[in-house]
Protein backbone atom coordinates (compact mmCIF):
# COMPACT_ATOMS: atom_id res chain seq x y z
CA UNK A 1 0.00 0.00 0.00
CA UNK A 2 2.79 2.02 0.83
CA UNK A 3 4.60 1.53 -2.12
CA UNK A 4 1.56 2.25 -4.40
CA UNK A 5 1.42 5.99 -2.24
CA UNK A 6 5.01 6.92 -2.77
CA UNK A 7 3.98 5.92 -6.95
CA UNK A 8 1.30 8.31 -6.43
CA UNK A 9 2.94 10.60 -5.09
CA UNK A 10 6.00 10.59 -7.52
CA UNK A 11 3.84 10.71 -9.93
CA UNK A 12 1.04 12.96 -8.93
CA UNK A 13 2.35 16.17 -11.80
CA UNK A 14 1.40 13.67 -14.16
CA UNK A 15 -1.75 11.83 -12.73
CA UNK A 16 -3.39 15.51 -12.12
CA UNK A 17 -2.32 16.43 -15.49
CA UNK A 18 -3.91 13.22 -17.50
CA UNK A 19 -7.36 14.16 -14.69
CA UNK A 20 -7.49 17.67 -15.92
CA UNK A 21 -7.05 17.07 -19.32
CA UNK A 22 -8.95 14.11 -18.98
CA UNK A 23 -11.89 16.68 -17.83
CA UNK A 24 -11.34 19.28 -20.92
CA UNK A 25 -11.94 16.14 -22.81
CA UNK A 26 -14.54 15.64 -21.80
CA UNK A 27 -15.65 19.07 -21.86
CA UNK A 28 -14.98 19.08 -25.41
CA UNK A 29 -17.16 16.24 -26.10
CA UNK A 30 -19.74 17.19 -24.49
CA UNK A 31 -19.77 20.78 -26.29
CA UNK A 32 -19.74 19.23 -29.63
CA UNK A 33 -22.66 17.12 -28.87
CA UNK A 34 -24.26 20.41 -28.12
CA UNK A 35 -25.23 18.65 -24.95
CA UNK A 36 -26.62 22.47 -23.81
CA UNK A 37 -29.29 22.80 -26.77
CA UNK A 38 -29.96 19.24 -25.80
CA UNK A 39 -30.40 19.78 -22.24
CA UNK A 40 -32.52 22.57 -23.56
CA UNK A 41 -34.58 20.79 -25.88
CA UNK A 42 -35.66 17.94 -23.38
CA UNK A 43 -35.82 20.44 -20.67
CA UNK A 44 -38.33 21.78 -22.87
CA UNK A 45 -39.99 19.17 -24.32
CA UNK A 46 -40.65 18.34 -20.42
CA UNK A 47 -41.90 21.05 -19.39
CA UNK A 48 -44.41 21.11 -22.46
CA UNK A 49 -45.39 17.28 -21.56
CA UNK A 50 -46.20 18.74 -18.06
CA UNK A 51 -48.05 21.68 -18.88
CA UNK A 52 -50.31 19.63 -21.25
CA UNK A 53 -50.67 17.20 -18.57
CA UNK A 54 -51.74 20.04 -16.35
CA UNK A 55 -54.04 21.71 -19.06
CA UNK A 56 -55.39 18.37 -19.54
CA UNK A 57 -56.41 18.18 -15.68
CA UNK A 58 -57.69 21.53 -15.62
CA UNK A 59 -59.94 21.39 -18.46
CA UNK A 60 -61.69 18.83 -16.28
CA UNK A 61 -62.52 21.26 -13.83
CA UNK A 62 -63.66 23.74 -16.09
CA UNK A 63 -65.20 21.35 -18.25
CA UNK A 64 -68.91 22.37 -16.84
CA UNK A 65 -68.06 26.04 -17.80
CA UNK A 66 -66.17 25.60 -21.24
CA UNK A 67 -69.55 23.44 -22.17
CA UNK A 68 -72.08 26.71 -21.16
CA UNK A 69 -69.77 28.81 -23.12
CA UNK A 70 -69.49 26.35 -25.84
CA UNK A 71 -73.64 26.12 -25.96
CA UNK A 72 -73.82 29.75 -25.87
CA UNK A 73 -71.96 29.68 -29.35
CA UNK A 74 -74.18 27.01 -30.72
CA UNK A 75 -77.02 28.82 -29.68
CA UNK A 76 -75.83 32.29 -31.09
CA UNK A 77 -74.95 30.05 -34.32
CA UNK A 78 -78.05 28.66 -34.81
CA UNK A 79 -79.69 31.74 -34.82
CA UNK A 80 -77.52 33.42 -36.98
CA UNK A 81 -78.16 29.99 -39.44
CA UNK A 82 -81.93 29.98 -38.58
CA UNK A 83 -82.13 33.86 -39.55
CA UNK A 84 -80.58 33.16 -43.05
CA UNK A 85 -82.15 30.13 -43.88
CA UNK A 86 -85.44 32.27 -43.39
CA UNK A 87 -84.33 35.06 -44.98
CA UNK A 88 -83.31 32.83 -47.98
CA UNK A 89 -86.96 31.51 -47.83
CA UNK A 90 -88.49 34.51 -47.86
CA UNK A 91 -86.54 35.95 -50.75
CA UNK A 92 -86.97 32.99 -52.56
CA UNK A 93 -90.99 33.11 -51.75
CA UNK A 94 -90.70 37.11 -53.13
CA UNK A 95 -89.26 36.17 -55.86
CA UNK A 96 -90.90 33.15 -57.20
CA UNK A 97 -94.24 35.71 -57.07
CA UNK A 98 -91.98 38.41 -58.62
CA UNK A 99 -91.39 36.00 -61.32
CA UNK A 100 -94.49 35.17 -62.94
CA UNK A 101 -94.72 36.71 -65.80
CA UNK A 102 -98.64 36.21 -66.26
CA UNK A 103 -99.25 38.53 -62.76
CA UNK A 104 -98.59 41.97 -62.98
CA UNK A 105 -97.51 42.56 -60.06
CA UNK A 106 -96.41 46.00 -60.02
CA UNK A 107 -99.83 47.43 -58.57
CA UNK A 108 -99.98 44.59 -55.36
CA UNK A 109 -98.85 44.93 -52.06
CA UNK A 110 -97.06 41.80 -51.57
CA UNK A 111 -97.25 40.64 -47.74
CA UNK A 112 -96.31 37.42 -45.70
CA UNK A 113 -98.20 35.42 -43.61
CA UNK A 114 -97.24 35.49 -40.30
CA UNK A 115 -100.06 33.85 -38.66
CA UNK A 116 -102.47 30.92 -39.79
CA UNK A 117 -105.60 28.99 -38.07
CA UNK A 118 -106.60 26.12 -39.93
CA UNK A 119 -108.67 23.57 -38.89
CA UNK A 120 -111.55 21.62 -40.80
CA UNK A 121 -114.31 24.02 -39.86
CA UNK A 122 -112.66 27.22 -39.58
CA UNK A 123 -109.19 29.11 -41.05
CA UNK A 124 -108.27 32.11 -40.78
CA UNK A 125 -105.02 33.81 -42.05
CA UNK A 126 -102.94 36.97 -40.87
CA UNK A 127 -100.60 39.04 -43.19
CA UNK A 128 -97.84 41.41 -41.97
CA UNK A 129 -99.34 44.39 -43.60
CA UNK A 130 -102.28 46.70 -42.44
CA UNK A 131 -103.57 50.14 -43.01
CA UNK A 132 -100.13 51.78 -43.06
CA UNK A 133 -99.33 49.66 -46.04
CA UNK A 134 -102.56 50.74 -48.12
CA UNK A 135 -104.30 47.37 -46.84
CA UNK A 136 -108.06 47.87 -47.12
CA UNK A 137 -111.08 45.60 -45.84
CA UNK A 138 -112.50 43.69 -48.54
CA UNK A 139 -109.03 43.42 -50.70
CA UNK A 140 -108.57 40.43 -52.42
CA UNK A 141 -105.79 38.19 -51.96
CA UNK A 142 -104.14 35.90 -54.18
CA UNK A 143 -100.90 34.04 -55.42
CA UNK A 144 -100.11 33.92 -59.09
CA UNK A 145 -101.47 30.20 -58.76
CA UNK A 146 -105.01 31.71 -57.96
CA UNK A 147 -107.00 33.20 -55.60
CA UNK A 148 -106.30 33.10 -51.64
CA UNK A 149 -109.23 35.17 -49.78
CA UNK A 150 -110.26 38.62 -48.83
CA UNK A 151 -109.14 40.77 -46.27
CA UNK A 152 -111.89 41.40 -43.53
CA UNK A 153 -109.94 43.56 -41.30
CA UNK A 154 -107.46 45.46 -40.90
CA UNK A 155 -104.93 46.92 -38.47
CA UNK A 156 -101.82 49.24 -38.50
CA UNK A 157 -99.52 47.08 -39.51
CA UNK A 158 -101.53 43.69 -40.27
CA UNK A 159 -104.20 42.01 -41.87
CA UNK A 160 -106.96 39.25 -41.26
CA UNK A 161 -107.69 37.59 -44.28
CA UNK A 162 -110.56 35.25 -44.66
CA UNK A 163 -109.45 32.30 -47.23
CA UNK A 164 -111.04 30.39 -49.63
CA UNK A 165 -111.12 27.33 -47.42
CA UNK A 166 -113.37 29.46 -44.98
CA UNK A 167 -117.62 28.37 -44.43
CA UNK A 168 -118.61 32.09 -44.92
CA UNK A 169 -116.23 33.12 -47.54
CA UNK A 170 -117.95 32.65 -51.20
CA UNK A 171 -117.18 34.15 -54.63
CA UNK A 172 -118.97 34.04 -58.35
CA UNK A 173 -116.74 31.95 -60.81
CA UNK A 174 -117.02 30.73 -64.28
CA UNK A 175 -115.84 27.97 -66.11
CA UNK A 176 -113.24 28.74 -68.30
CA UNK A 177 -114.29 26.59 -71.16
CA UNK A 178 -118.17 27.18 -71.32
CA UNK A 179 -118.37 29.83 -69.31
CA UNK A 180 -121.01 28.10 -66.91
CA UNK A 181 -121.74 30.28 -63.80
CA UNK A 182 -121.82 29.21 -60.12
CA UNK A 183 -120.98 30.29 -56.61
CA UNK A 184 -117.85 28.58 -54.86
CA UNK A 185 -118.13 27.65 -51.15
CA UNK A 186 -116.27 25.84 -48.85
CA UNK A 187 -118.27 23.19 -46.12
CA UNK A 188 -115.01 21.68 -44.45
CA UNK A 189 -113.50 18.76 -44.65
CA UNK A 190 -110.23 18.75 -46.60
CA UNK A 191 -109.04 22.08 -46.89
CA UNK A 192 -108.08 21.39 -51.35
CA UNK A 193 -111.44 20.62 -52.38
CA UNK A 194 -114.14 23.57 -52.29
CA UNK A 195 -117.78 23.31 -53.98
CA UNK A 196 -119.66 25.04 -56.89
CA UNK A 197 -123.24 25.44 -56.37
CA UNK A 198 -125.92 26.79 -58.79
CA UNK A 199 -124.78 25.59 -62.13
CA UNK A 200 -127.30 23.95 -63.99
CA UNK A 201 -127.64 20.45 -65.37
CA UNK A 202 -128.12 21.96 -68.81
CA UNK A 203 -124.48 23.15 -68.43
CA UNK A 204 -121.99 21.75 -71.10
CA UNK A 205 -119.51 21.47 -68.18
CA UNK A 206 -116.68 18.76 -67.91
CA UNK A 207 -114.43 17.23 -65.70
CA UNK A 208 -111.14 19.16 -64.93
CA UNK A 209 -112.91 22.04 -66.37
CA UNK A 210 -111.11 25.73 -64.84
CA UNK A 211 -112.95 27.99 -62.82
CA UNK A 212 -112.25 31.38 -62.55
CA UNK A 213 -113.33 34.40 -60.23
CA UNK A 214 -116.02 36.15 -62.25
CA UNK A 215 -116.55 40.17 -62.79
CA UNK A 216 -120.11 39.73 -60.88
CA UNK A 217 -117.88 39.40 -57.65
CA UNK A 218 -117.60 42.35 -55.31
CA UNK A 219 -114.20 42.16 -54.22
CA UNK A 220 -112.30 39.76 -56.53
CA UNK A 221 -110.42 41.13 -59.34
CA UNK A 222 -111.50 39.13 -62.38
CA UNK A 223 -110.07 36.05 -64.11
CA UNK A 224 -108.31 34.81 -61.18
CA UNK A 225 -107.75 30.97 -61.23
CA UNK A 226 -109.83 29.16 -58.47
CA UNK A 227 -109.39 25.48 -59.36
CA UNK A 228 -110.69 22.70 -61.68
CA UNK A 229 -113.65 20.74 -61.24
CA UNK A 230 -112.39 16.79 -59.97
CA UNK A 231 -115.85 15.28 -59.19
CA UNK A 232 -119.28 16.74 -61.21
CA UNK A 233 -122.81 14.57 -60.41
CA UNK A 234 -125.95 15.89 -61.74
CA UNK A 235 -128.71 16.33 -59.17
CA UNK A 236 -132.67 17.69 -59.64
CA UNK A 237 -131.57 20.87 -60.82
CA UNK A 238 -128.15 21.82 -60.39
CA UNK A 239 -124.92 19.89 -60.60
CA UNK A 240 -123.17 18.65 -57.35
CA UNK A 241 -119.30 20.08 -58.84
CA UNK A 242 -116.44 19.19 -56.23
CA UNK A 243 -113.10 21.82 -57.64
CA UNK A 244 -109.70 20.95 -56.89
CA UNK A 245 -108.57 24.27 -55.54
CA UNK A 246 -105.36 26.01 -57.37
CA UNK A 247 -103.83 27.58 -54.16
CA UNK A 248 -102.20 24.89 -51.97
CA UNK A 249 -102.70 26.51 -48.53
CA UNK A 250 -100.71 24.10 -46.71
CA UNK A 251 -97.45 25.99 -47.87
CA UNK A 252 -98.47 29.52 -48.08
CA UNK A 253 -95.82 32.40 -47.29
CA UNK A 254 -96.08 34.88 -49.14
CA UNK A 255 -99.71 36.87 -50.92
CA UNK A 256 -100.23 39.53 -53.15
CA UNK A 257 -102.90 41.70 -52.22
CA UNK A 258 -104.99 43.27 -55.06
CA UNK A 259 -105.89 46.85 -55.23
CA UNK A 260 -109.66 47.58 -53.92
CA UNK A 261 -111.99 46.97 -56.70
CA UNK A 262 -114.03 50.06 -56.23
CA UNK A 263 -117.27 50.47 -58.10
CA UNK A 264 -119.78 52.16 -56.17
CA UNK A 265 -122.22 52.24 -58.83
CA UNK A 266 -122.46 48.87 -59.68
CA UNK A 267 -122.49 48.07 -55.73
CA UNK A 268 -125.56 50.13 -55.34
CA UNK A 269 -127.42 48.80 -58.56
CA UNK A 270 -126.95 45.18 -57.45
CA UNK A 271 -126.71 45.46 -53.47
CA UNK A 272 -130.72 45.17 -54.09
CA UNK A 273 -130.68 41.77 -55.47
CA UNK A 274 -127.19 40.56 -54.06
CA UNK A 275 -127.27 40.69 -50.40
CA UNK A 276 -124.54 38.09 -48.60
CA UNK A 277 -123.30 38.34 -45.13
CA UNK A 278 -120.12 38.25 -46.62
CA UNK A 279 -120.53 39.56 -49.83
CA UNK A 280 -119.94 37.30 -53.05
CA UNK B 1 -2.54 30.48 2.64
CA UNK B 2 -3.63 33.31 1.09
CA UNK B 3 -0.76 34.12 0.15
CA UNK B 4 -0.21 31.17 -1.54
CA UNK B 5 -3.45 30.29 -2.93
CA UNK B 6 -6.32 33.47 -2.67
CA UNK B 7 -3.95 36.04 -4.11
CA UNK B 8 -2.94 33.67 -7.24
CA UNK B 9 -6.59 32.92 -7.86
CA UNK B 10 -7.38 36.33 -7.32
CA UNK B 11 -4.40 37.70 -10.12
CA UNK B 12 -5.90 34.59 -12.25
CA UNK B 13 -9.24 35.85 -12.26
CA UNK B 14 -8.24 39.48 -12.80
CA UNK B 15 -5.79 38.48 -15.81
CA UNK B 16 -8.92 36.25 -17.13
CA UNK B 17 -11.07 39.02 -17.06
CA UNK B 18 -8.66 41.46 -18.63
CA UNK B 19 -7.49 39.15 -21.01
CA UNK B 20 -11.31 38.47 -22.47
CA UNK B 21 -12.46 42.06 -22.55
CA UNK B 22 -9.77 44.09 -23.15
CA UNK B 23 -6.38 42.27 -24.65
CA UNK B 24 -8.21 39.80 -26.86
CA UNK B 25 -9.54 43.07 -28.92
CA UNK B 26 -6.94 44.68 -29.10
CA UNK B 27 -4.95 42.72 -32.05
CA UNK B 28 -1.98 43.21 -34.59
CA UNK B 29 -1.91 41.13 -37.67
CA UNK B 30 -5.08 39.22 -36.15
CA UNK B 31 -3.32 38.20 -33.81
CA UNK B 32 -3.44 39.52 -29.78
CA UNK B 33 -1.38 39.03 -26.44
CA UNK B 34 -2.27 36.42 -23.88
CA UNK B 35 -1.48 37.97 -20.09
CA UNK B 36 -3.50 34.35 -19.14
CA UNK B 37 -0.37 32.61 -20.27
CA UNK B 38 1.99 35.69 -19.02
CA UNK B 39 0.52 34.81 -15.67
CA UNK B 40 0.68 31.13 -15.68
CA UNK B 41 4.27 31.17 -16.85
CA UNK B 42 5.16 33.82 -13.88
CA UNK B 43 2.92 31.04 -11.93
CA UNK B 44 5.24 27.67 -13.69
CA UNK B 45 8.51 29.50 -12.85
CA UNK B 46 7.24 30.44 -9.40
CA UNK B 47 5.69 27.26 -7.79
CA UNK B 48 5.58 23.50 -8.25
CA UNK B 49 4.67 21.54 -11.21
CA UNK B 50 0.98 20.44 -9.50
CA UNK B 51 -0.17 23.86 -8.19
CA UNK B 52 0.74 24.99 -11.60
CA UNK B 53 -1.41 22.58 -13.19
CA UNK B 54 -3.86 23.12 -11.55
CA UNK B 55 -4.00 27.28 -11.96
CA UNK B 56 -3.63 26.12 -15.85
CA UNK B 57 -6.66 23.89 -15.63
CA UNK B 58 -8.60 26.63 -13.49
CA UNK B 59 -7.53 29.65 -15.90
CA UNK B 60 -8.54 27.84 -18.54
CA UNK B 61 -12.29 27.12 -17.03
CA UNK B 62 -11.88 30.81 -16.38
CA UNK B 63 -11.64 31.97 -19.90
CA UNK B 64 -13.44 29.43 -21.28
CA UNK B 65 -16.17 30.08 -19.58
CA UNK B 66 -15.89 33.62 -20.09
CA UNK B 67 -15.30 33.29 -23.86
CA UNK B 68 -17.88 30.15 -24.29
CA UNK B 69 -15.24 27.23 -25.07
CA UNK B 70 -14.11 25.99 -22.18
CA UNK B 71 -12.96 22.25 -23.16
CA UNK B 72 -10.49 23.70 -25.46
CA UNK B 73 -9.33 26.10 -23.31
CA UNK B 74 -8.99 24.01 -20.12
CA UNK B 75 -7.21 21.12 -22.25
CA UNK B 76 -4.83 23.73 -23.71
CA UNK B 77 -4.06 25.93 -20.76
CA UNK B 78 -3.70 22.66 -18.99
CA UNK B 79 -0.53 21.32 -21.54
CA UNK B 80 0.90 24.84 -21.56
CA UNK B 81 1.02 25.01 -17.86
CA UNK B 82 2.08 21.43 -17.81
CA UNK B 83 4.63 22.09 -20.01
CA UNK B 84 5.81 24.67 -19.06
CA UNK B 85 6.28 23.38 -14.98
CA UNK B 86 9.80 22.50 -16.38
CA UNK B 87 10.89 25.78 -16.40
CA UNK B 88 10.04 25.30 -12.56
CA UNK B 89 13.22 27.16 -10.33
CA UNK B 90 13.27 26.00 -6.85
CA UNK B 91 14.04 28.57 -4.13
CA UNK B 92 16.96 26.42 -3.09
CA UNK B 93 18.20 26.55 -6.31
CA UNK B 94 20.80 29.66 -5.84
CA UNK B 95 19.59 31.11 -9.43
CA UNK B 96 20.44 34.44 -9.90
CA UNK B 97 17.20 36.98 -11.03
CA UNK B 98 18.58 37.21 -14.21
CA UNK B 99 18.47 33.59 -14.94
CA UNK B 100 15.26 33.18 -13.44
CA UNK B 101 13.89 36.08 -16.19
CA UNK B 102 15.50 34.04 -18.54
CA UNK B 103 13.13 30.81 -17.53
CA UNK B 104 10.85 32.94 -17.18
CA UNK B 105 10.75 34.62 -21.00
CA UNK B 106 11.24 30.97 -21.87
CA UNK B 107 8.07 29.52 -20.02
CA UNK B 108 6.00 32.49 -21.26
CA UNK B 109 6.97 31.46 -24.98
CA UNK B 110 6.94 27.80 -25.02
CA UNK B 111 3.64 28.34 -22.76
CA UNK B 112 2.06 30.49 -25.93
CA UNK B 113 3.48 28.01 -28.46
CA UNK B 114 1.66 25.10 -26.93
CA UNK B 115 -1.75 26.90 -25.98
CA UNK B 116 -1.40 28.75 -29.01
CA UNK B 117 -1.01 25.43 -31.09
CA UNK B 118 -3.70 23.21 -29.27
CA UNK B 119 -6.32 26.42 -29.54
CA UNK B 120 -5.76 27.29 -33.50
CA UNK B 121 -5.76 24.08 -33.99
CA UNK B 122 -8.75 23.11 -32.93
CA UNK B 123 -10.51 26.51 -33.72
CA UNK B 124 -10.65 28.56 -36.63
CA UNK B 125 -12.49 31.32 -37.43
CA UNK B 126 -10.38 33.00 -39.89
CA UNK B 127 -9.61 30.23 -41.91
CA UNK B 128 -6.09 29.95 -42.54
CA UNK B 129 -4.55 26.89 -42.76
CA UNK B 130 -3.27 24.99 -39.93
CA UNK B 131 0.18 25.48 -40.30
CA UNK B 132 -0.07 28.63 -41.32
CA UNK B 133 -2.26 29.59 -37.72
CA UNK B 134 0.52 27.38 -35.84
CA UNK B 135 3.72 28.91 -37.05
CA UNK B 136 2.83 32.27 -37.63
CA UNK B 137 -0.12 33.12 -35.46
CA UNK B 138 2.10 31.32 -32.53
CA UNK B 139 5.22 33.32 -33.15
CA UNK B 140 3.43 36.65 -33.93
CA UNK B 141 1.49 35.30 -30.02
CA UNK B 142 4.98 34.22 -28.42
CA UNK B 143 6.32 37.71 -29.41
CA UNK B 144 3.32 39.62 -28.28
CA UNK B 145 3.53 37.85 -25.12
CA UNK B 146 7.63 38.15 -24.72
CA UNK B 147 7.24 41.85 -25.50
CA UNK B 148 4.65 42.22 -22.79
CA UNK B 149 6.45 39.71 -20.13
CA UNK B 150 9.95 41.92 -20.70
CA UNK B 151 8.40 44.64 -19.47
CA UNK B 152 6.28 43.23 -16.75
CA UNK B 153 9.40 41.74 -15.43
CA UNK B 154 11.14 45.28 -15.91
CA UNK B 155 7.58 46.90 -14.10
CA UNK B 156 6.91 44.51 -11.37
CA UNK B 157 8.34 40.99 -11.60
CA UNK B 158 11.68 41.56 -11.63
CA UNK B 159 12.12 41.55 -7.61
CA UNK B 160 9.51 39.06 -6.87
CA UNK B 161 11.62 36.59 -9.01
CA UNK B 162 14.70 37.21 -7.54
CA UNK B 163 12.95 36.71 -4.14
Amino acid sequence: MRKYFTLFMEHSAWLLFVLYCSIAILFIRLQQDDVQAMVRSESSEFSAAVDEQLTKLSSLFTLKRENERLMRINTDLLSRVLTLETSAVDERSRQKILADTTLNASGFIMARVVDRKFSDRENMLLIDAGWRRGIKKDMTVLVPEGLVGRVISVSENYARVMPVIHPDFKVVVVADSCGSMGILSWSGGREFTAQVEHIPISSRLKLNERFVTADFSTFSIRGLPVGRVVHLKPDNLFYAVDIRLAVDFSTLTHVLVAPLKINPEKIRMTSDSTVTKTGL
Amino acid sequence: MIKKVYLPLFFLFLTSVMQEFIVSRITLFNVSADVVIIFLAYVAVTTNRNPNTSFGFAAGMLTGFLSGNMGLNMLARTVGSFIVGYFHTPKESHATAKQKSKRFYGAVIVATLCTNAILTAADNPLGFSTVYRIVVFGMLESLYNLILAVILDWLFLRQSLGN
